[in-house]
């Protein structure tokens, strides 16, 4: 049978990895084997993962991309591109001891692109404007709508002129502006021999919503581990704080306080209004409770049954949804009845209860020596919302170290009890207010709130509150009017998508390929599809929400204890080259691999600022100045006071031969601008000033994979003390360079501003030329760099200019593993060439080409960490913070700031 | 209504546990030990996953009490 040569087999591999370990004592051979074995098996951490192929210090990279596909809008063509989401996340697990283990993550998301704001009847018009095809912000406000006496939807056939029931339901689609998250989070970890504590928490911010976290969990292992118990808790609070919509907030109306009211306090969320925005803040916390049992059933497989328990209080809507009403007086005679249909920002009760049970089961089938996973969990909560998740997955070693692992999901949710496509309300939007006995009262329509009432008297003349009679002429009589009464409306409403009946569908596949030197590269890709016709058991939302989606997922994930596990020769050998002579990490192509075979792989991440005051070359300038001058001819309205821009790039190096190294870079950007009204601006037309508005008074996101750069490096001279190499590079354009923004008050704002762009657009060659140098604790260097764009302009009609830079820098080792550096740096780049060929809306200086590119001086300061021996050997870390000494721009600009780089590599 | 459910899974699991489960000496857990059984082979995959599709279905939470931030498009 199999089982004594898994024994033999499992010992041998028990053996190798004791040789790393501590020796065991020597005693008789027979009884000493089995003590190591017994030692051994015991130590392994938990059922979870095995000490050898979950590394236990390790980085990880992930980039993933989501997109969904088009709604159903039933014959209107949209300009809007569904939701695309970018998704990155750097992952890291250090042992700080033998006891104490720290894992740390990075998450950073953009996504862009039109989702649901509301659903109506296809009758109500929500996606088109007066017949005219259009992808224009949605039309909620004000509908004149039809309904039978039954309050089914009318629609006119203007043909005839007759009415037709059309209960047909569509989404009203909206799109938002780019936007981007970022997290952090950590875990620290304690083991004892049986039991295991962490303690962990973490931080999201976006732009609208803060969120941050804490957790505690304890893990207890009995029975000789084939049992352990789970138990967690969390805390989150998180705030909301959006910006509504503000083509849709004159008609968005909070029926708390009914019409036209922005400042109300419900019970969960304050609306108040700021320099010209709406904005809606709301807080909310969730406690969460864990409690789980994993058990080994025999050689061959696991359960693990787990039950959860989360309660969520304050505000948990979603502040871009909203609901449309529509407002029917039933006083109405006739078979067709009209109301008016407005959108109400959804409400939510502010308590959420949930439950959670999950089983995970995994069976080893030998004959394959695959693994079967199954997984359930049943949902539930008391808004109503019952959901199951089935979910299989078969992980297929196909020798070599290969992988591959389909999966297939389904998951069916119930709605919400609150959860309605539209409402209809049986009054009127507005009425004429009457007082106790019946009498329309009347109010001034110059002064409608000042308090004054009047009345007809039965000679219709028009009297005052006392009955004395007044001049009409004066007066100006007009009917009092009150809004609908919002206690008429249900307690809670939600159009969500999310809350809804339905059902999910996907199938995937992971692909997954372990390297030597403990580099493992996983590649998946999954198909979803979303219907209400897929519910468990019926009854799920009409078809008109039906949509797919797919995502892809790339990880690189590096064991960086496969050094200190095989023996630290090799490792000290590998270094002994790059000692001491790393650039600072501003630098890029500084150092080459030294032998044939070698890979390293490193991330960078860079944030550079533009700020202070506006400069024409050398000088500060005036807005006056600016205004006049700024805009090649035409009138200047605004200007930028402020932009970041953050990149994080993965250097993937591999030398095929002794002289010649290869590098990939793709990298990941994400920037950030805001800007101002210029003083002395002249009048803006109407369009002008919308525009206007809509650049001062938000800040600018865009977000997403940049341009990714190809590299050879060639080693020219190498001896002990003194280097040069030359680099030929490429960078593809795979950054998008057709980032728009989206619409505001039904006007196309066309494309970002050219800084906004996520890449060039081009094809560049970036050539250059590096010396290094060291002497004892000193190491120098100087490099000559160039970018040519290879295209005069790319998709969007533009080309940036190039760039020709030449930087020297000299460091100094203060320890055996730190070193400082200073250097200092002169740029030159040309101006934009070109123009946009689209909807684009020239209202500053940052929408000139001729206001692009410079001169520029910088310096740098940077610290360099190596860590020479231990664990974590192989690791280098540095920082440099590069400060403008002199910025000598082109046209009108607002100058750089500053520029922090930090860089992480690992070689092997 | 809730409660049962969750006793129900509980229970299901001892049962399962105590019916089913042989005692597994240290020198069998060779295939336990295999990548391919953990509970979970590809965690940095699963979080991605799991934040979508949190971002589009009303079950939320996983077999451990995380928390977390929004990213809700």
């Amino acid at each position: 049978m199999g089982s004594s040569l898994l024994t033999t087999a499992y010992r041998r591999f028990i053996g190798r990895l004791l040789i790393g370990r501590s020796k065991p004592k020597p005693t008789t051979s027979a009884s000493a084997s089995l003590q190591a074995l017994t030692a051994a098996a015991l130590s392994l951490p938990g059922l979870m993962s095995s000490p050898v192929h979950a590394a236990e210090e390790e980085a990880g990279f992930s980039y993933g991309y989501y997109q969904e596909s088009n709604r159903n809008l039933f014959g209107v063509k949209s300009r809007f591109k569904p939701i695309e989401v970018n998704s990155l996340l750097g992952s890291s697990k250090i042992k700080l001891s033998d006891r104490v283990k720290f894992a740390f993550n990075y998450t950073k998301d953009t996504w862009s692109g039109a989702s649901p704001i509301a659903t109506a009847p296809l009758s109500f018009g929500g996606n088109k404007e007066g017949g005219v095809i259009s992808g224009a912000t949605p039309f909620l406000q004000n509908n004149n709508v039809v309904f039978d006496r039954q309050l089914n939807p009318l629609i006119r056939n203007p043909l005839t002129n007759t009415y037709v029931k059309d209960t047909q339901l569509v989404h009203t689609i909206s799109s938002a502006s780019p936007e981007t998250r970022n997290q952090g989070d950590f875990k620290l970890s304690y083991e004892w021999n049986e039991a295991v504590l962490d303690v962990g928490g973490g931080i999201s911010v976006e732009n609208d919503y803060e969120s941050r976290f804490g957790n505690l969990a304890g893990r207890w292992d009995l029975n000789r581990k084939l049992t352990s118990l789970n138990l967690g808790l969390s805390y989150t609070n998180s705030d909301t704080r959006a910006i509504l919509d503000h083509d849709a907030t004159p008609y968005i109306w909070d029926t708390s306080g009914g019409f036209n009211v922005h400042n109300i306090t419900s019970n969960s969320s304050q609306i108040t209004k700021q320099g010209g925005n709406t904005i809606l803040k709301g807080n909310r916390q969730d406690w969460g409770t864990v409690f789980g049992v994993t058990q080994v059933v025999n050689e061959h497989a696991q359960i693990e049954a787990s039950v959860g328990y989360t309660r969520s209080s304050g505000y948990m809507a979603n502040p871009y949804k909203t609901v449309e009403a529509a407002f029917v007086n039933p006083l109405q005679t006739g078979d067709v009845l009209s109301g008016v249909a407005i959108g109400l920002l959804e409400k939510r009760p502010d308590m959420r209860n949930q439950w959670t049970e999950n089983l995970r089961y995994v069976q080893h089938i030998d004959g394959l020596d695959a693994a079967l996973h199954f997984d359930y969990r049943f949902f539930h909560d008391d808004w109503g919302i019952n959901a199951h998740t089935f979910e299989a997955d078969w992980v297929q070693p196909l020798g070599n170290n290969w992988t591959i692992t389909p999966k297939v999901r389904y998951y069916s949710q119930s709605a919400a009890d609150f959860y309605t496509p539209y409402i209809v309300s049986t009054q009127a939007l507005i009425h004429n207010v009457v007082d106790a006995s019946g009498r329309p009262v009347l109010v001034s329509a110059d002064h409608p709130n000042n308090g004054q009432v009047y009345f007809r008297d039965q000679y219709f003349n028009l009297i005052d509150a006392k009955g004395n009679i007044v001049d009409e002429t004066i007066v100006n009589p007009i009917n009092k009017t009150a809004p609908f009464d919002a206690g008429k409306l249900p307690a809670n409403y939600s159009s969500d998508q999310r809350l809804s009946g339905f059902g999910a569908l996907s199938g995937g596949i992971t692909l997954s390929k372990q390297f030597a030197k403990g580099i493992t590269l996983e590649a998946s890709a999954e198909y979803y599809t979303h219907a209400g016709s897929l519910k468990l058991g019926g009854g799920g939302e009409g078809s008109y929400a039906d949509y797919n989606s797919y995502m892809v997922n790339g990880v690189l994930k590096v064991d960086l204890s496969t050094l200190s596990m095989a023996g630290s020769g090799h490792g000290e050998h590998s270094h002994h080259g790059h000692h001491g002579s790393h650039a600072p990490a501003g630098v890029m192509f500084d150092h080459m691999l030294d032998k044939s075979g070698d890979v390293m792989v490193g991330a960078r991440y860079m944030r550079a600022s533009q700020g202070g005051s506006m400069l024409h070359g050398l000088n500060d300038v005036s807005d006056q100045a600016i205004v006049n001058n700024g805009c090649e001819g035409n009138p200047c309205f605004d200007t930028s006071s402020g932009m970041n821009m953050n990149m994080i790039m993965l250097d993937l190096m591999y030398a095929p031969t002794d002289w010649l190294t290869l590098m990939l870079m793709p990298q990941f950007v994400d920037m950030n601008m805001t800007t101002r009204v210029l003083n002395g601006a002249p009048t803006a037309t109407f369009d002008q000033q919308a525009l206007i508005d809509h650049h001062t008074l938000h800040e600018h996101t865009t977000g997403g994979i940049g341009d990714t750069g190809m590299y050879a490096m060639v080693k020219l001279f190498d001896e002990a003390d003194h280097h040069l190499h030359a680099t030929l590079g490429l960078s593809a354009p795979t950054g998008d360079v057709g980032v728009k923004f989206r619409d505001t008050h039904r006007i196309d704002v066309g494309f970002q501003h050219y800084g906004m762009q996520l890449g060039s657009g081009t094809w560049d060659f970036k050539p250059s030329i590096t010396y290094t140098g060291k002497m004892d604790k000193y190491s120098w260097g100087a490099q000559f760099n160039t970018t040519v764009r290879l295209e005069n302009k790319n998709e969007s009609g533009f080309a940036f200019g190039n760039i020709f830079q030449s930087t020297a820098w000299g460091s100094y080792s203060l320890l055996d593993w730190l070193s400082a550096s200073v250097r200092g740096v002169y740029t030159v780049q040309g101006s934009v060439s070109g123009a946009y060929n689209g909807t684009f809306n020239r209202l500053g200086p940052l929408d000139y080409a001729s206001n692009y590119g410079g001169r520029f001086w910088d310096v740098g300061f940077g610290l360099n960490a190596f860590v020479p021996t231990g664990d974590l050997q192989g690791n280098n870390l540095s920082f440099e913070w590069l400060q403008p000494v002199s910025n000598d721009v082109n046209g009108y600009q607002l100058p750089s700031s500053g520029a922090l780089s930090a860089t992480w590599s690992y070689a092997f | 209504m809730k409660t049962t459910y969750a006793l129900a899974t509980l229970l299901f699991a001892l049962v399962v546990c105590a019916s089913g489960c042989a005692p597994v000496a240290p020198w069998q857990r060779g295939k336990l030990a295999k990548p391919q059984m953990s509970l979970d082979p590809y965690p940095i995959q699963s979080t991605f996953h799991a934040h979508i599709y949190n971002s589009r279905e009303a079950a939320s939470g996983s077999s451990s009490a995380g928390g977390g931030g929004c990213g809700c498009y």
